[in-house]
């Protein structure tokens, strides 16, 4: 009982391991939105917290999507594919179709849920570029960081996008059409081979322990929260009008209510609930105080522990600090574990 | 003195799922919280389960051969429902895209658990292990035999959703703790094979041992939870899972309107054998009326529980005839959310016209089920001289015309 569903496990480790010592790749599909009109930017602008406008064709940004009370109800990336044309990338986009149509108004712009046309796969890992060149017509070499280009992988047209949520300096998604995914499948095998490469196939590692090493966030970690809290603010655009705006303009001004920290626990067969399985997540209790809740619990295999994330109430925690999580030994830590 | 102010639910729960939005009302203005209603139906609906369970064991005498048929129909139901409508479950449950595997559908089962009110927490959710754990099951004394079919109901759902995603492994379902068996909690561990091999086993043997029992993990009994997420503070009285679905507390309501022990499970096997002539109608609605009636007369045999019954509808001191039974069901009805129009309500005589479907789930011979429960309750908690019976006459199939009477039936 209490085993350690991560440290044990060697197909995990396995999986994990080969994004960051080698390469691997997985199905890494999301939902995408298609936006085109002649207000898809002005539009589109007023929805996210960043610039979109600017965004340069070819190009992408990460960015979140905010309700009324400041509160991120979406991360996203939004793709610029052409001068009035963006993909959205989401996991959630049913809300997003709908909050589009509420907020739509006299913007002329037509929005449509394109996922069924495609599948994206991850290539992730110092190898990827390798793996990738190895896969398509044209090298990769010169791709940057959130820029995309259309390639070819033998008869296969795909669309190479340098990017992944994996924290790899060097990562891949490669989009192709949804009815030649096992044509695909077949080709990153085979390309892969040569490298050593993984396909990685849990879940756990893909949504989880990669993303979570690397300091990112999946959705559920960030609801009901807002960007200052979790440290996301970064690149706002304040001079723009976008929803959420007036309440997030007076958060800055009061200063965040909580803060996003790491943590780790190196006591390995641990019972601490968190809010990424759903639910409220174990709570933070310092000095007799409940200061917030465990939001994320993986395992780090890079550090070789286990790793996590808390929303605490601003300035009690310090990195470095020691706390009690349902009696287990914690140390509070920055959120980044690599 | 504490200023604490105990956790206490909004005023406006229930609101988006019953007109009085704070309470059902007894036809003596007895004022019940949505919350108590909803535990209230669902404990309801567990004990006439219980009922229509001990008939199906009559019917079908082998714990093997029962527990057998009951996974089959289950699964066949659940797989073909899912088949045909999951879709819009899993956007509903936000199953990305980038999953495969069966592993998926353990989301579908988290979500239902916690709005019939089987409160507890998801302890592992990955490819190829997922587990569940329950703290509360108002099911638990219908019989274990119901435990191995919600599993295979699980597992079929499981397979049906993933058949429309990229493929990927398949999980078996096993529930290895089972609060209907004395266990502390329900425990389900769905295991992929691929990874970890077991020896095959038969349907209906869905109740462990499993690969993975190390990595269980069990919450002591001081950590554990009385109610689901949407009726506790902590949570914002809202249920939330792992891939960020977010339910508030119409979602209980919505559950119970149509998932009972009963209705998904015990009906559908009985039909299931007479589709196959391994039952004979005859015989199904003898044992049934037979079952049920006995259960209606325990329920208010004990002079206690007909006491507590006037409490809890409010009942006027000196007031014994066929109403105390008219408030009892209407009271279960209006948590149900079962509409019903009030034809009598009087010393003399109490008339309902009951929407069918909505108190049967469509389960035909669940509306028997109630008739022959409540005609045992009322002989119990009014007196031997009332009865309650189904008039037929000029009244559409998709009604239920009760009374409630005095009559003298010799052949009762």
């Amino acid at each position: 009982m209490y085993k350690n569903v991560y440290k044990y496990d060697e197909m995990k480790r396995k999986e994990h391991m080969a994004v960051r010592e080698n390469v691997g790749w997985y199905l890494w599909t999301h939902q995408l939105i298609e936006v085109t009109g002649d207000d898809a930017s002005a539009f589109l602008d007023e929805l996210f917290t960043k610039p979109i406008a600017t965004i340069k064709v070819g190009k992408e940004r990460y960015t979140t999507m905010l309700d009324e009370k400041g509160e991120i109800i979406d991360d996203v990336v939004v793709f610029r594919m052409g001068e009035q044309k963006y993909w959205i990338s989401t996991l959630f986009a049913t809300y997003m179709q709908a909050w589009m149509e509420k907020h739509r108004g006299d913007y002329r712009v037509v929005y449509e849920n394109i996922t069924p046309q495609y599948h994206m796969y991850a290539v992730q890992g110092p190898k990827s570029r390798d793996m990738v060149n190895a896969l398509v017509e044209k090298p990769v070499d010169d791709l940057k960081f959130f820029s995309f280009e259309e390639n070819k992988a033998g008869d296969l047209k795909v669309m190479v996008n340098r990017a992944g949520f994996t924290g790899e300096k060097l990562g891949y998604e490669i989009y192709v059409a949804a009815d030649q995914a096992d044509t695909m499948e077949e080709k990153l095998r085979a390309a892969g081979e040569p490298f050593g490469a993984v396909e990685v196939t849990e879940f756990q590692v893909m949504a989880w322990t990669l993303p979570t090493e690397a300091g990112f966030y999946y959705m559920r970690d960030l609801r009901h929260a807002n960007p200052l809290e979790v440290g996301l603010d970064k690149g706002i655009d304040w001079d723009k009008e976008f929803i959420g705006k007036e309440a997030l303009l007076q958060v800055r001004e009061q200063g965040p209510a909580r803060e996003m920290l790491g943590f780790t626990v190196d006591e390995a067969d641990i019972y601490i609930q968190s809010r990424h399985l759903g639910g409220p997540g174990e709570h933070v209790i310092v000095d007799g105080e409940d200061i917030g809740r465990v939001v994320k619990l993986v395992y780090g295999y890079v550090k070789d522990t286990n790793i996590g994330y808390i929303l605490v109430k601003k300035g009690v925690l310090k990195p470095g600090d020691h706390i009690k999580l349902h009696g287990f030994d914690a140390v509070v830590t920055e959120k980044y574990f690599l | 003195m504490s200023k604490k102010i105990d956790e206490r639910l909004p005023k406006d729960t229930g609101k988006k799922v019953r007109e009085s939005y704070a309470a059902i009302r007894s036809p003596w203005d007895k004022l019940i919280s949505y919350k108590d209603a909803m535990h209230y139906v669902s404990r309801y609906n567990s004990v006439l389960s219980a009922a229509c369970m001990q008939a199906l064991r009559i019917l079908v005498p082998d714990y093997k051969e029962r527990a057998q048929y009951m996974c089959e129909a289950a699964y066949q139901r659940l797989y073909y429902i899912q088949t045909n409508y999951g879709a819009y479950a899993m956007d509903q449950h936000n199953v990305h895209p980038f999953c495969r595997g069966s592993f998926v559908g353990a989301l579908t089962g988290d979500a239902g658990d916690e709005g019939l009110l089987m409160c507890g927490r998801v302890q592992d959710f990955g490819t190829y292990r997922a587990e569940k754990e329950l703290d509360v099951c108002d099911w638990d004394i219908v019989g274990s035999e119901l435990c191995r079919a919600t599993t295979q109901s699980l597992e079929a759902s499981s397979t049906a959703w993933s058949e429309k995603l990229r493929p990927g492994t398949k999980l078996e379902f096993h529930m290895v703790e089972a609060r209907g068996c004395g266990d502390r909690h329900c425990r389900i561990v769905a295991e992929s094979r691929d990874k970890y091999p077991m020896p095959a086993h038969e349907q209906w043997e869905c109740f462990g041992p499993v690969a993975t029992e190390d990595q269980i993990k069990y919450t002591q009994e001081e950590d554990t939870v009385k109610e689901s997420m949407v009726f506790r503070e902590e949570c914002d009285y809202t249920f939330s899972n792992g891939t960020n679905m977010e339910q508030d507390d119409s979602s209980v309501s919505e559950m119970m309107s149509h998932s009972n022990a009963a209705c998904l499970y015990i009906f559908p096997t009985i039909d299931y054998l007479l589709r196959q002539g391994k039952l004979e109608e005859k015989t199904v609605d003898h044992v049934l009326r037979c079952v049920c009636e006995a259960a209606g007369k325990a329920a208010f045999g004990e002079y206690y529980a007909k006491e507590a019954q006037r409490a809890w509808l409010g009942v006027p001191a000196g007031l014994e005839d066929g109403r105390l039974m008219g408030g009892h069901i209407e009271m279960f009805l209006q948590a149900f959310g079962v509409p019903y129009e009030t034809e009598a309500f009087n010393s003399e005589e109490v008339i309902y016209v009951i929407d069918r479907g909505k108190l049967t789930c469509h389960a035909a011979k669940m509306g028997d089920a109630y008739v022959a429960y409540w005609y045992g309750m009322t002989r119990t908690l009014v007196n031997a001289q009332w009865f309650l019976w189904e008039e037929k006459e000029k009244v559409s199939e998709d009604k239920l015309r009760i009374k409630i009477a005095r009559k003298i039936d010799k052949f009762c």
